[in-house]
């Protein structure tokens, strides 16, 4: 990634701050980076690895075990299923939903919005009065569109989302760019006559990526939760295969008799959106006091 | 004087206001609101037509033939090519009238009343609850940036940002209807039923929705206090002339703070607005999120778009009453690249 | 799976209902005291809030004139209140001897060989507005029933004409074939309901949608679409004494949880149709709640598609009926509380028969080696969308592919589940089939006779069978045909039968009725409650 090279030549030059200040600050990205870490192997890695069953064709003679049941720590489903390797699987795809979302938003959000900051005039009214039109209908009555005629899926998950995520990115891209405008470098750029997709990757991608990267981190978190609110609507991903969304709405279904059929992925889903969000502060305050 | 005149100091009158910096704003953002309301509307029009399946079916049952069905929608006039069914709804919106459900027969409007006093009636009692809440956390964490109380309000506020809604929402059911049986778990009991039954009804979901709001509101609000006691000479000033510490900080800390707050909760309304549809769908409150699915699954059209204007309104307008806000309170803003 | 699925089988047939027991007030009286001896003989007074779920009867998008409710199946318990009915199931307490007698209607007579119906109305009968439930206002129901483009109606050949009354309390009904099961049919269809046609005519269709009036027990005071009916005592009731209370509110709800959890706070009396598992045993141990499980009259069957490959091969269908695994499922989902049925009937209904002779029961190396046999096997197996069937499905899922078949399993919605049948392109879709009468409702030609479109079976010998069960007016005879029916689908392996499901209603302690704490079987859904011999003690 174009971004990443050019990282480092923005971020060096941070002031000097007391060491105690400074360790506090690699605290707040060192935790939760190691528990996004920690929560990115457990569920990739961690089927592979520790002997548990399939998420799905469980034993439907074992349903409802409770917790600490012989072969299933947390117990199994309304259809025998383990529900630690449900909650590994589902994060999976809470992860991968994420992911592309975030992929998704910032490729197409970032870019406009560089550009509509760029170009300036005519094209920057046209892209984000677009964009505005995008954030006042409700993204509720699209994604009910994109998921009924798509049919509920991952891809679907990813492309509904994504109609969240491409505004609000863009917003950031074009405040971030619009600052940059009036920099020598820029000026010169464009004096120089650098094609625009040139000035793009090489001038403004480096200098807008921590106000990117902080809210994706932000933005992590925030799709996690939406994709689990698909499926309180049915338009998640489809059940048998698990994400933690439609373990906490299947669940919710019983809540009174089974609640830890909730309470786990809730757990699950908690604490990840947490370390994204702890990260994403961090990286926030870290880049602000440059 | 004469009626010329007088016409004459009315228009000087007019321009006057037209020219002063804030009702230029105004008039500005309303016009900008029209595209974007058109372009909303358009939009939804495309996007519901997206939804298989159609209002016929709702209205026939699931046995219908696709020759009945065929028939049925010939008379509501779905076969009339989408931007012609636009056009005329578009001419009875701007009239005010949002038509009549082909499902149930009965006109949108007092529906979307309905729903619009619930959902309302929610929503503000989860910002107030919010807002009241935040302030005064904030100020206290802002006082002493770094004290307990100050790292205490973050590791809540974190928990308020990074919890789902919907989680929220179980787990309160969980505890203060399953196992406290304090307050009820669903419905809605309408004010002038019972004013009591009323809060005891939506304290749960706002709570839902307002928790992380004000978590959002504590931490924006906090941040921009510290900033500017940091950073504005006016409180290095005042605090080197011995004023006490706590009224710097509310009476002119937090007075320049607010604008910020301000914009931050009116650019939150669309988004809120979505959350209200899935907290009502747990809490089953007669909402409009409730109205818009129920829509959704009969393939309403007529509902799910008078539901979408009302959305796409109070978005338009939230964002709009927050400039403005800004603007009459905060003579500092300028407008000029905007 | 009350829900959509369910909506789906409702929506068709409309269970039926209603009711009171018409068998007459002294028995009614003794049947609704006798539900829990101790309750006491019944009393007059008091409120009752009862919840539906707001997916399935809690519904009334379309309202509720029973010509133009397109959801009329589900909701059989508000239109009942409303409008009576001209006949209603009742049964004994303890869900036996189930029969549809006549209320509204006095009696009943099959001629010509049951290609004709005469209905007499009872004397003296009025509409809450006061104006007369005649036979001219029963004709006038009927007909514009069967001439709305709504396909509530039930699925009559009438003969041109067919619809005439004679003298002023007789309905005659003239059908082209005979229609044996016509009466069991009134209970679960909009003919059963009629409205006032003067308030009608003076309120125009759409606001009569809203606040319709009939001469059931109760009148309309407010309603809010899908969302809250409130219903007030109807004084001129033409039963003496009835009903018992003075008002009844139904209110929507968002699943069982939700109910269960508003019970137990007080916010209602009580809920129809509860299924989930779990919740379900929680509240029989709750002491605050009666929980009455109604006897099931309509096994969940998984329809194969006939017509297309892969199921036009007898043998797939055969390795698919050795894969499945009903009683497993009925143990560990439904905790051994449903019997498994091998045919369209259960044990609530009629002519139940616990086994069929020769049908495939499970044995999973059969199915493996007949899947080799054909190459492999791959197939989509749908439903509609609920919590309960979804589980079924997926477990359906997970034994078929240990017997080596490769299935994905899809959900659908009402709208896309119809566009499903429509394309003919479907494989598998797990459903319910059956009712209590089997030709009456969603029963089984609706299933599998090749002229509905809901079959994945085009059999003339079959359609033979089943019109020949419909039309015969001997009821042994016809126990005999649909038995015939039975082994004959299962021997052509055209669709497994599960288990028959039924849900249960749950009222709180000093609430008492027919249908709510005592059972009678459901047409096709949730039992027909007879509202005007609900009554609650000490309020």
């Amino acid at each position: 990634m174009a971004i990443a090279e050019a990282t480092p030549s923005v971020v060096a030059g941070a002031p000097l701050e007391p060491p105690a200040r400074t360790w506090l600050r690699r605290l707040g990205i060192i935790v939760p980076a190691a528990l996004i870490a920690l929560v990115v192997l457990a569920c990739f890695l961690g089927p592979l690895v520790l002997p548990i069953p399939e998420p799905t064709g469980g034993n439907i003679l074992e349903a409802y075990l409770p917790a600490f049941s012989p072969g299933h720590i947390l117990g199994t489903d309304p259809n025998g299923n383990d529900i630690l390797s449900r909650i590994l699987y589902g994060g999976r795809n809470s992860l991968i939903v994420a992911v592309g979302v975030t992929v998704v938003g910032q490729t197409i959000g970032g870019t406009f919005g560089a550009l509509s900051a760029y170009f300036g005039g005519a094209a920057d009214t046209l892209i984000m009065r677009v964009f505005d039109v995008f954030i006042a209908f409700p993204a509720l009555v699209l994604i009910i569109a994109v998921a009924q005629s798509l049919g509920p899926s991952v891809t679907t998950a990813i492309l509904a989302l994504s109609f969240f995520g491409i505004p609000a990115v863009a917003r950031v891209s074009r405040a971030a760019t619009l600052s940059l405008r009036e920099q020598p470098f820029m000026t010169a750029a464009k004096l120089c006559g650098t094609p625009w997709w040139r000035v793009l990757l090489r001038h403004i991608a480096p200098n807008i990526a921590p106000q990117l990267i902080t809210f994706a981190m932000l933005g992590m978190g925030l799709i996690i939760v939406l994709e689990g609110a698909l499926s309180f609507l049915g338009l998640g991903i489809p059940p048998p295969a698990p994400s933690w969304g439609n373990m906490i709405a299947e669940g919710q279904a019983s809540l009174s008799a089974t609640p830890m059929l909730v309470i786990w992925p809730s757990l699950a889903l908690f604490i990840t959106v947490l370390s994204f969000n702890l990260l994403g502060e961090s990286l926030r305050s870290l880049w602000s006091a440059r | 004087m004469t009626a010329v005149a007088e016409r004459q100091g009315y228009r000087g009158a007019w321009t006057q206001a037209l020219r002063s910096p804030v009702s230029r704003l105004v008039v500005k953002r309303l016009l900008l609101a029209i595209p974007i309301m058109l372009g909303v509307t358009i939009l939804s029009f495309w996007v519901v037509s997206l939804i298989p399946g159609n209002a016929a079916q709702a209205l026939l049952g699931p046995e219908a033939t696709p020759d009945q069905i065929h028939t049925m929608e010939l008379q509501l006039g779905l076969d009339k090519p989408a931007y012609e069914r636009y056009l005329d709804w578009l001419g009875h919106a701007v009239r005010g009238d949002l038509g009549t459900s082909p499902v149930s027969g009965q006109p949108v409007t007092p529906q979307l009343i309905d729903g619009l006093a619930v959902t309302s009636e929610l929503l503000g009692l989860a910002l107030i609850g919010a807002l009241v809440l935040a302030v005064p956390v904030a100020l206290g964490a802002a006082h002493r940036p770094g004290g307990l109380f100050d790292r205490l309000s973050i590791f809540v506020s974190m928990i308020g940002l990074s919890v789902a809604n919907y989680v929220l929402a179980l787990v309160l059911v969980l505890v203060f209807s399953v196992k406290l049986a304090m307050l009820p778990a669903i419905g809605f009991v309408p004010l002038s039923e019972s004013v009591s039954g009323n809060l005891k009804s939506l304290i749960l979901p706002a709570i839902a929705i307002g928790f992380p709001l004000f978590s959002i509101y504590t931490r924006f609000l906090r941040g921009d206090l510290v900033d500017q006691q940091q950073s504005q000479d006016y409180v290095v000033t005042a605090q080197a002339k011995g004023v006490d510490p706590w009224r710097v900080l509310v009476r002119h800390t937090l007075r320049n703070s607010s604008f910020g707050l301000i914009a931050v909760v009116g650019l939150n309304l669309g988004v809120l607005i979505g959350v209200t549809v899935i907290i009502e769908q747990i809490f089953a409150l007669p909402g409009l999120g409730r109205l818009l699915l129920q829509a959704v699954s009969a393939r309403d059209m007529v509902v799910i778009q008078a539901c979408v204007v009302v959305f796409a309104v109070v978005t338009v307008l939230g964002n709009l009453a927050a400039d403005l806000l800004q603007t009459v309170l905060d003579p500092r803003i300028r407008y000029g690249d905007r | 799976m009350r829900t959509k699925f369910q909506l789906m089988a409702a929506l068709l047939a409309v269970v039926l209902g209603v009711a009171g027991l018409a068998a007459c007030s002294q028995q009614g009286a003794s049947s609704g005291g006798a539900s829990p001896a101790s309750a006491g003989p019944p009393q007059r007074g008091g409120h009752v809030t009862v919840l539906k779920d707001s997916s399935f009867d809690g519904s009334w998008p379309t309202g509720l004139d029973p010509a133009t409710n397109a959801t009329g199946g589900a909701n059989i318990a508000q239109m009942a209140a409303i409008y009576g009915g001209l006949f209603q199931l009742t049964a004994n307490p303890d869900g036996s001897g189930a029969k549809v007698e006549p209320y509204q209607a006095e009696s009943y007579q099959y001629l010509d060989g049951g290609k004709t119906l005469k209905i007499k109305i009872r004397k003296g009968i009025t509409f809450t507005d006061g104006t007369p439930l005649n036979a001219e206002a029963v004709r006038f129901n009927i007909q514009r029933d069967m001439d709305s483009p709504c396909s509530c109606r039930p699925l009559w050949l009438l003969a041109k004409n067919g619809i005439a009354t004679e003298g002023d309390d007789t309905v005659v009904l003239r059908f082209k074939i005979p229609t044996a099961s016509a009466v069991n049919n009134f209970p679960i269809s909009n003919v059963n309901w009629v409205a006032s046609p003067t308030a009608l005519k003076q309120m125009g269709e759409n606001k009569f949608r809203l606040t319709p009036v009939g001469a059931g027990p109760f009148k309309v005071v407010s309603d809010k679409l899908n969302s809250e009916l409130v219903l007030q005592r109807n004084p001129s009731y033409f039963k003496q004494g009835l009903p018992y209370l003075d008002q009844l509110t139904f209110k929507a709800i968002g699943g069982d949880q939700a109910a269960y959890q508003a019970l137990l706070a007080g916010q209602a009396d009580a809920f129809e149709g509860m299924t989930t598992t779990p919740l379900l045993d929680q509240a029989t141990k709750n002491s605050k709640l009666t929980v009455t499980s109604q006897p099931p009259t309509s096994p969940y069957v998984i329809q194969l598609n006939t017509k297309i490959a892969p199921f036009n091969d007898e043998k797939v269908r055969q390795a698919v009926y050795f894969a499945t695994d009903f009683d497993a499922i009925a143990k560990g989902l439904f905790k051994g509380k449903y019997p498994v049925s091998q045919s369209f009937t259960a044990p609530g209904g009629l002519f139940y028969h616990q086994t069929v002779p020769g049908y495939r029961t499970y044995n999973l190396a059969e199915a493996k080696r007949l899947v080799q046999e054909v190459g492999g096997i791959t197939v989509k197996l749908g439903t509609l969308g609920d919590y309960v069937a979804r589980q079924v499905n997926i477990a359906l899922q997970t034994q078929w592919r240990q017997a080596g078949i490769n299935v994905t399993i899809e959900d659908y919605q009402l709208n896309t589940l119809v566009q499903q049948f429509n394309g003919g392109k479907w494989q598998a879709m797990l459903q319910t089939a059956g009712a209590w009468d089997p030709a009456a409702g969603v029963g089984v030609a609706f299933r599998f006779r090749s002229n509905s479109p809901f079959t994945g079976v085009k059999d003339t010998h079959l359609d033979g069978m089943l019109d020949q069960a419909a039309a015969e007016l001997d009821s042994a005879k016809r126990d005999t045909l649909y038995t015939e029916a039975g082994k004959y689908i299962s021997d052509k392996a055209y669709a497994p039968f599960g288990l028959a499901f039924a849900p249960a209603n749950l009222a709180v302690k000093g609430v008492y009725g027919p249908g709510l704490t005592t059972k009678i079987p459901p047409m096709v859904v949730n039992p027909g409650i007879l509202w005007d011999q609900v009554w609650r003690s000490g309020k």
